[in-house]
């Protein structure tokens, strides 16, 4: 898939681009709106990334320009103005989704997996777990034949997240930023993400000792799955 | 109480005072004013009876030296002259008794003057009867007190008016600058009408006050929206590049524990920036407030995010909340993190196998909706200051909050004219109140 990351914060741009060429998307980066308007003009891209805040550009112009080139690239905006009607203008002007700074890297990606389902209509999510069948388009975990339905819609936010980014060792800190992401909350502390999963963990033994669902000690949880 | 009403009223009290005071001065005033006069007519008389002593000689009077004595039908006046010891001298005049051949004893201002014909000495009197003084200064005391009570009326009517007239500029500089205004957020200034320069200067100070004070308002707002702005492309940036580095092959499992220390701070960073950034919002009126929303379902939202939270703690918790009561013109975002951080606390600060209750009732046209928890209470000192920000009272045992919940929680309530009100005790538990407003709740 291919990306375009408009983002005049140099810094945040590469590491934009090192943690998306590690899930596979190629990029290309833009530090300036005019550069940018040009690669719209010129190439296809499957993702645009957006910083509204560009230095000699409105973002949402680019939008405008996009729109109008007939690209059907899915656009994220990215920001660190929060204002009301940013965010109805973007949506309105075609932008997929809306991510305010400052997010996590792994929430941009469960985005951007959200919108290829949505887009690309992938039929084919589910994901079998030593006989756990985990149906992320529905939602449903099941069995064999019989249905795991104690499972919380928090607690499957969780295990499609972790899902998501298999292999990797998810901190409880970015656990609860993503389940918990749209609550401004008074306190920074994480440990509720452990009562969650032990609940996973108890609910799922009732059929089979769910082994694929790992504790990294002193650091957080992961899902290994053998590609 | 007002100042036209003092005015009006001192007015009133001290002119009273004074007609009460000449009132009752009246009777001693009259009673010196027509003795002075009856004397004066006394003298008269005894001067021109000694005229006629002295022209026609005391035989007019006196004949072969018996007594004169003259009165008039009713007696209110009457003269005597007799013979006395020659030795005898009197010059006086003073009130007294004179008891007539009728037997009647009437009281007298009496004129008694000696005086020598050939050798003789005589003693003259002339009484005029005190009866018809004293008679005439009650109706007079009365009229005076009448005609004192009229005008007084008239005259505390006219200060009334011009009072109410001169105070109108006082009266509408507070009605419309100071009652009922939202402070700071004053509209537009309008200046009040008026020649009197103390009034002048009063609309003109509250006007520069308020301004200097929505100015000072406006910059802090303005830099803690702009400074958590600011701060968020670095803390962007930083939280990247620990991402990132989680995934790099040479980074060891003792590194990554101290880049997840390094996660935990940043993280507190970031809830910071956005609390602040949340209230300044919430402050510059950033929020749509177009949202209807049932009050159970939105508790339940709350309930689904944060049972985990109850579970851990192991407490009870009991909602009592009608299924027909809906919120109109809120936003749901803001209400959903005012409920949050209110059943948050209420867990955060709770004992273990502790309890929550929240129930809704209407009271008059309002609807109050409590949230009552078992916890650690809060001192009855430290009460006034829980809404402040970065205030923090209450140790939980997790030392993980940086006091902002509670601000979170006036600042949203204010943005929707909700009125929150706190009771706590001490060790037993803490209320916190949410007064709803009439337009605020739709019961279908």
């Amino acid at each position: 898939m291919n990306v375009l990351i408009i983002e005049d914060e140099k810094a945040l741009a590469q590491e934009l681009e090192i943690f998306l060429t590690n899930y596979n998307y190629i990029c290309e980066v833009c530090y300036d709106g005019a550069s940018a308007s040009e690669k719209i003009a010129t190439n296809l891209y499957d993702f645009i990334l957006i910083d509204l805040g560009l230095p000699d550009y409105d973002g949402l112009d680019l939008l405008k320009e996009l729109k109008k080139s007939g690209s059907d690239a899915a656009c994220i905006i990215l920001t660190a103005r929060t204002e009301i009607d940013d965010r109805i203008k973007g949506l309105d002007l075609g932008a997929d989704d809306y991510l305010p700074k400052p997010f996590s890297l792994l929430e941009l990606q469960s985005r951007m997996q959200a919108i290829i389902r949505r887009k690309f209509g992938v039929k084919n999510n589910i994901m079998d777990l030593d006989g756990f069948l985990i149906d992320l388009t529905n939602r449903t975990i099941s069995y064999g034949t019989s249905a795991v339905n104690t499972i919380t819609k928090k607690e499957f936010d969780l295990i499609a997240y972790l899902i998501l980014h298999k292999n990797r060792t998810l901190t409880r800190m970015q656990l609860s930023e993503h389940i918990w992401g749209s609550v401004v909350n008074n306190d920074y502390d994480s440990n509720y993400i452990d009562a969650h999963i032990k609940n996973i963990r108890k609910k799922l033994n009732a059929f089979a000792p769910p082994d694929w669902l790992e504790t990294v000690r002193g650091l957080g949880y992961k899902i290994k799955i053998n590609a | 109480m007002k100042l036209g009403t003092k005015l009006t009223l001192f007015n009133t009290i001290s002119k009273l005072v004074i007609v009460v005071l000449f009132v009752l001065l009246v009777p001693v005033l009259i009673k010196n004013i027509s003795s002075n006069y009856v004397d004066s007519k006394l003298i008269k008389q005894k001067n021109k009876l000694l005229q006629i002593v002295k022209s026609q000689g005391i035989e007019t009077y006196i004949v072969n030296g018996e007594a004169y004595g003259s009165y008039l039908p009713l007696k209110d006046e009457y003269i005597s002259l007799d013979e006395v010891d020659p030795k005898y001298f009197l010059d006086t005049i003073q009130r007294g008794k004179r008891l007539f051949s009728e037997g009647d004893t009437l009281e007298y201002r009496i004129l008694s003057h000696t005086f020598k014909v050939k050798n003789k000495n005589y003693l003259l009197e002339i009484g005029k009867s005190v009866d018809t003084l004293d008679e005439t200064s009650i109706p007079l005391q009365n009229i005076a007190f009448e005609v004192l009570l009229g005008m007084i009326l008239l005259t505390v009517l006219a200060d009334q008016i011009y009072s109410t007239y001169v105070l109108k500029p006082l009266r509408i500089i507070i009605k419309t600058k100071l009652v009922g205004q939202k402070f700071p957020n004053f509209q537009s200034y309008r200046k009040v009408r008026t020649t009197t320069s103390d009034f002048e200067h009063l609309d003109l100070s509250i006007h520069k006050m308020v301004e200097t004070i929505a100015d000072k308002f406006h910059k802090e707002r303005e830099f803690i929206s702009n400074a958590s702005h600011e701060l968020m492309t670095p803390i962007s940036i930083l939280q990247s590049k620990i991402e990132n580095m989680f995934e790099e092959e040479d980074v060891n499992d003792e590194l990554k524990v101290r880049l997840l220390e390094m996660q935990k701070i940043l993280n507190r960073l970031k809830s910071i920036t956005k609390t602040l950034l949340l209230i300044s919002q919430i402050e510059n009126e950033q929020f749509l407030k177009e949202d209807k929303v049932s009050v159970s379902e939105l508790l339940q939202d709350v309930y689904d995010e944060i049972s985990i939270r109850l579970q851990d703690k192991n407490i009870d918790y009991e909602m009592n909340v009608p299924d027909n009561w809906y919120m109109v013109n809120i936003n749901k975002f803001l209400l959903f993190n005012l409920f949050f951080n209110l059943i948050n606390n209420a867990i955060k600060y709770n004992r273990e196998g502790g309890s929550i209750s929240i129930t809704a009732v209407a009271v008059h046209d309002k609807f109050v909706i409590s949230i009552t928890d078992t916890g650690i209470g809060i001192d009855a000192e430290a009460l006034p200051f829980i809404f402040n920000r970065f205030k923090k009272f209450r140790q939980s045992l997790q030392q993980d909050s940086f006091g902002l919940g509670l601000p979170i929680v006036k600042s949203i309530a204010g943005f929707h004219d909700i009125e929150i009100d706190v009771s706590s005790e001490k060790d037993v538990g803490s209320t916190f109140k949410l007064i709803l407003p009439a337009m605020l709740i739709v019961v279908d």
